[in-house]
């Protein structure tokens, strides 16, 4: 799949410079640069119209998007990104929806609206930025970060076992589940446009460099400990910056498999799984609307009249 | 009578039958906050009381005439509360005497001692069993029929309220069988109860259609009314019937009903629509308003509009459920963390709570601020008859009607309101982008930590508010402008303190009352008008004693620098009466202390 669309360009295209505010406000070497310069080269691809699009965040690093790109932007608090948006997906169904969380964001304090959000299936593109640590906030342990990980709260290494965001995804029934990393571009705008093509909860897990807190987590230079997971139906792997990374052909509808994958010690990136018939609740609550016949106002009372 | 044996359902075809017979009503249940109970414990007392007049009814009254118990545990439980008359009579189920005589001939002894009647009576043989093939319930209708006798409600109006009630779901044999229960209590009463009240049956003729109400369900239609598009909430007594009463009627009006995982989850997507331009609301209780305390404050700084319905209960915690309090006024108010901005409209009548939902609406939307709808358990489940009152069909806020600003004591707002950013435009609007976030920015919208900004913010927020502190008139005053004292309320306690004063007034008491109907901010000359009497007392609906000052009596302490104490102030979970203010009214001008 080529990067670029080749559809043919609107009289006044959406360029990167449209997109562009203010510089953002994160460290040097931030994995944030990469998702943001993603996200807004796949806006351009697919020529979302600027003020058709809202981005919604949470709190932490992440949360910072919705300032960092040129349309309309909900700065929410921390861990409720996903309601918000459900409330514009309920009552605008024409704008297309897009939820900047971290790991700490989507995985701890707003994990109850994660595990509903992906029931509802509520057509939205939720971006999971995890760097595996609450960096905004000054390192400490998230559910992503490693076992034996080091942090201010946990400073003799982090206790628990980490939350593998695509299994959790997976065990409540995602209709579409992918990881992609920072440091990939084009896999990463690939991921992204697969995401808003698919109506529904489209889970996008990216990992995501944190040179602050936890500068060794990702190796870039060698790609040996990933692998891509490709198929006709799914995102083309992405070998310019991972060259040493094994690709495997593995179809989207098969969930026993992405279960598997998602459980492994080793690294899969692409689409793990994608059911584009799960039910939408958003749907069903405007098809409700639209099929149900309108009743005048002016008679609220009269069935309380006595 | 025992929880789930339908004395609600009663109460309710009773009470319809006085409203359709020119009654006036006005009714308060008892609900226990449990389903179902064990029967025959003190836990599980489920009733209604029903007050019924020949004139327009504010309140519950003071204290009931008449009691009627299916047993002695329930009746024992009733007597606790201490809300009968010293000619009461009560009427005692005898059926389950064989269960406990003792207790029988203790609570009936109990009775004596009041100085009460007892009027001991059975359920007779014929409808013992139908019941008996009813599996045990139906004595809700037995007693229904002997109440329609004693207070001259006519049996074929009852009968048709049983049958709308039931509705279609009932077979013909069934609905026969609760028929004749009523008949067989109808007719017991009227050769064995030689008592009976008679109030006047043509009593609404004043030529104006009558509606019949509660409180919730007058919310509800005022939400539809207003143009309200989405409701947000997660279960929680007693909040939950808004949602129930919009969830089989709202998408017949263009609204979706929406029950999110959580009390923080359902605000966020309120503020979600109002964000994207479609006008939202979430209604809570209690423990609900403290979950949703962050998202309050955010909407707040972030300029969204919000309307949150909060229909308080008994506190803190879980406290009394299903209990009427009016202890949620400081949590409402300052309860979100730093100085955030918002608007509290309280509801005293049915008549508030239809139109509240319009002037929040109006307001959230001039001045992009949360507005709280402060309703209660009492007045949320409360039924009235009233005149029936003029729907308005709002479209946008430009279509609310003068009247509403007069019914609620304020004038409109200016056209311009300056805001914390210029920029405000709905998403869909090009080249208007708006972002918003909790952080403090500046009228462009930009993160700002320099220290003029957050002042500004501020500054900005705090007129907003003070912008209807200007609109307020000067709140009704129930009495002359100036005397011994003024007794304030606020929301349910309305009734009960109009009620109060009329009676005051004729012993020739020099006081006067006032409810508030916008709680915050306050008018500007409370102050002058507090000082035109020697004494100002608060009575409300939540805890205080000598060293504790109650909510409202605190907050207007802090606004006005006024000695106003609490001459009723009480977390017993029942509504305040017009004795309970007259009583306390007396003793205080004939010089005794507040409390």
């Amino acid at each position: 799949m080529a990067v670029l669309s080749d559809k043919s360009l609107p009289e006044n295209p959406l360029t990167l410079k449209d997109l562009n505010t203010e510089n953002p406000r994160w460290c040097p070497g931030c994995g944030d640069f990469g998702v943001l310069m993603g996200f807004k080269r796949f806006l351009v691809d697919e020529q979302l119209p600027a003020h058709m699009t809202v981005n919604v965040s949470g709190i932490g690093c992440s949360g910072r998007v919705p300032f960092y790109v040129n349309t309309y932007g909900v700065h929410a608090i921390h861990g409720r990104p996903i309601p918000v948006a459900l409330g514009l997906a309920l009552s605008r169904p024409d704008l297309n929806l897009f939820v900047h969380s971290g790991d700490g964001d989507a995985l701890s304090i707003g994990g109850n609206h994660l595990i509903h959000g992906i029931n509802k299936n509520f057509n939205c593109n939720l971006i999971i930025y995890d760097n595996e640590i609450y960096a905004l906030t000054k390192n400490q342990s998230s559910p992503t970060t490693r076992k034996g990980h080091p942090t201010m709260t946990q400073p003799k290494g982090t206790f628990l076992d980490p939350v593998v965001p695509i299994m959790f995804a997976l065990g409540l029934g995602a209709s579409f589940a992918a990881s992609t990393a920072d440091w990939l571009p084009d896999h990463l705008v690939n991921t992204l446009k697969a995401a808003y093509a698919h109506k529904g909860f489209s889970l996008v897990h990216v990992y995501q460099r944190c040179p602050h807190f936890d500068s060794q987590n990702f190796d870039t230079k060698s790609s040996a400990w990933l692998s891509f997971l490709t198929h006709e139906k799914g995102i083309p792997p992405d070998k310019r910056f991972a060259d040493k990374a094994e690709i495997i052909v593995h179809d989207p509808g098969n969930k026993e498999q992405a279960f598997k994958y998602a459980d492994s010690k080793h690294t899969y990136l692409g689409l793990f799984y994608c059911d584009p018939d799960k039910p939408r609740y958003d749907e069903m609550l405007q098809k409700r609307l639209a099929e149900t016949p309108p009743r005048p106002r002016s008679g609220i009372l009269d069935g309380y009249k006595i | 009578m025992d929880a789930g044996s339908g004395a609600q359902k009663a109460g309710d075809i009773l009470i319809r039958a006085f409203a359709k017979t020119g009654r006036y009503v006005f009714i308060e249940p008892m609900i226990p906050a449990e389903i179902n109970p064990p029967a025959r414990t003190r836990a599980a007392l489920s009733g209604v009381i029903i007050r019924v007049a020949d004139f327009d009814l504010m309140n519950i009254g003071n204290n009931t005439d008449i009691i009627l118990a299916a047993h002695e545990v329930v009746l024992d439980r009733r007597l606790d509360d201490e809300e009968h008359n010293p000619n009461c009579r009560v009427l005692l189920d005898m059926g389950d005497k064989k269960l406990n005589e003792e207790a029988y001939e203790s609570v009936c002894k109990r009775v004596s001692q009041l100085g009460l009647s007892i009027y001991p009576f059975e359920v007779v043989e014929e409808a013992t069993a139908i019941i008996k093939s009813f599996g045990g319930r139906g004595k809700n209708m037995y007693y229904l029929g002997m109440l329609s006798c004693i207070y001259g409600a006519p049996e074929d109006v009852v009968i048709q309220e049983i049958k709308l009630s039931f509705g279609k779901k009932l077979d013909e044999t069934l609905m026969s069988k609760n028929v004749s229960l009523f008949h067989a209590g109808f007719h017991y009463a009227k050769e064995n109860i030689h008592f009976s009240y008679e109030i006047a049956g043509d009593s609404h003729k004043n030529g104006k259609e009558k509606i019949f109400i509660d409180g919730n369900s007058a919310v509800s239609m005022g939400i539809i009314d207003a143009g309200i598009k989405l409701i947000s909430g997660y279960p929680i007594t007693p909040a939950s019937s808004i949602l129930h009463t919009l969830a089989s009627v709202f998408s017949s009006y263009g609204g979706i009903v929406h029950q999110a995982e959580d009390e923080i989850a359902a605000i966020g997507t309120a503020i979600g629509s109002y964000f994207g331009g479609v006008p939202a609301l979430t209604c809570t209780s209690g423990p609900g308003l403290s979950l949703k305390q962050e998202f309050i404050g955010y909407a707040s700084a972030a300029e969204i509009p919000l309307i949150i319905v909060d229909v308080q209960r008994g506190g803190p915690s879980t406290g009394m459920p299903t209990k009427t309090e009016q202890s949620d006024l400081l949590a409402a108010l300052y309860g979100s963390h730093g100085d955030n901005t918002k608007i509290l409209i309280s509801v005293g009548d049915i008549t508030d709570c239809f139109y509240a939902p319009h002037l929040a609406r109006y307001l959230a939307e001039k001045l992009r601020l949360p507005v709280f709808i402060m309703s209660d358990f009492q007045i949320a489940n409360s039924y009235k008859v009233l005149d029936k009152l003029s729907v308005f069909q709002m479209e946008t806020i430009e279509d609310i009607p003068d009247f509403i600003f007069q019914h609620f004591g304020l004038s409109r707002l200016p056209d311009h309101i300056e805001m914390v950013r210029t920029e405000q435009a709905d998403p869909g609007t090009p080249g208007k982008m708006r972002r918003v976030t909790g952080l403090n920015t500046d009228e462009s919208g930009s993160v700002n930590y320099f220290s003029m900004a957050s002042q500004r913010s501020h500054a900005i927020r705090n007129e907003k508010v003070h912008h209807v502190r200007r609109a307020l008139g000067k709140p009704k005053l129930m009495g002359r402008e100036e005397g011994d004292l003024l007794v304030v309320g606020w929301g349910s306690a309305r009734g009960a303190i109009e009620e109060a004063m009329r009676f005051c007034q004729q012993e020739g008491l020099a006081v006067s009352g006032m409810c508030l109907k916008i709680v915050y901010p306050l008018p500007l000359m409370l102050k002058e008008i507090f000082s035109r009497f020697k004494k100002v007392v608060t009575v409300e609906l939540a805890y205080g004693d000598e060293y504790k000052i109650p909510p409202l009596a605190m907050f207007l302490r802090s606004q006005t620098l006024v000695d106003v104490e609490a001459m009723i102030s009480g977390a017993t979970g029942r509504p305040i009466t017009p004795r309970m203010i007259r009583t306390k009214v007396q003793e205080l001008l004939s010089g005794c202390a507040v409390r």
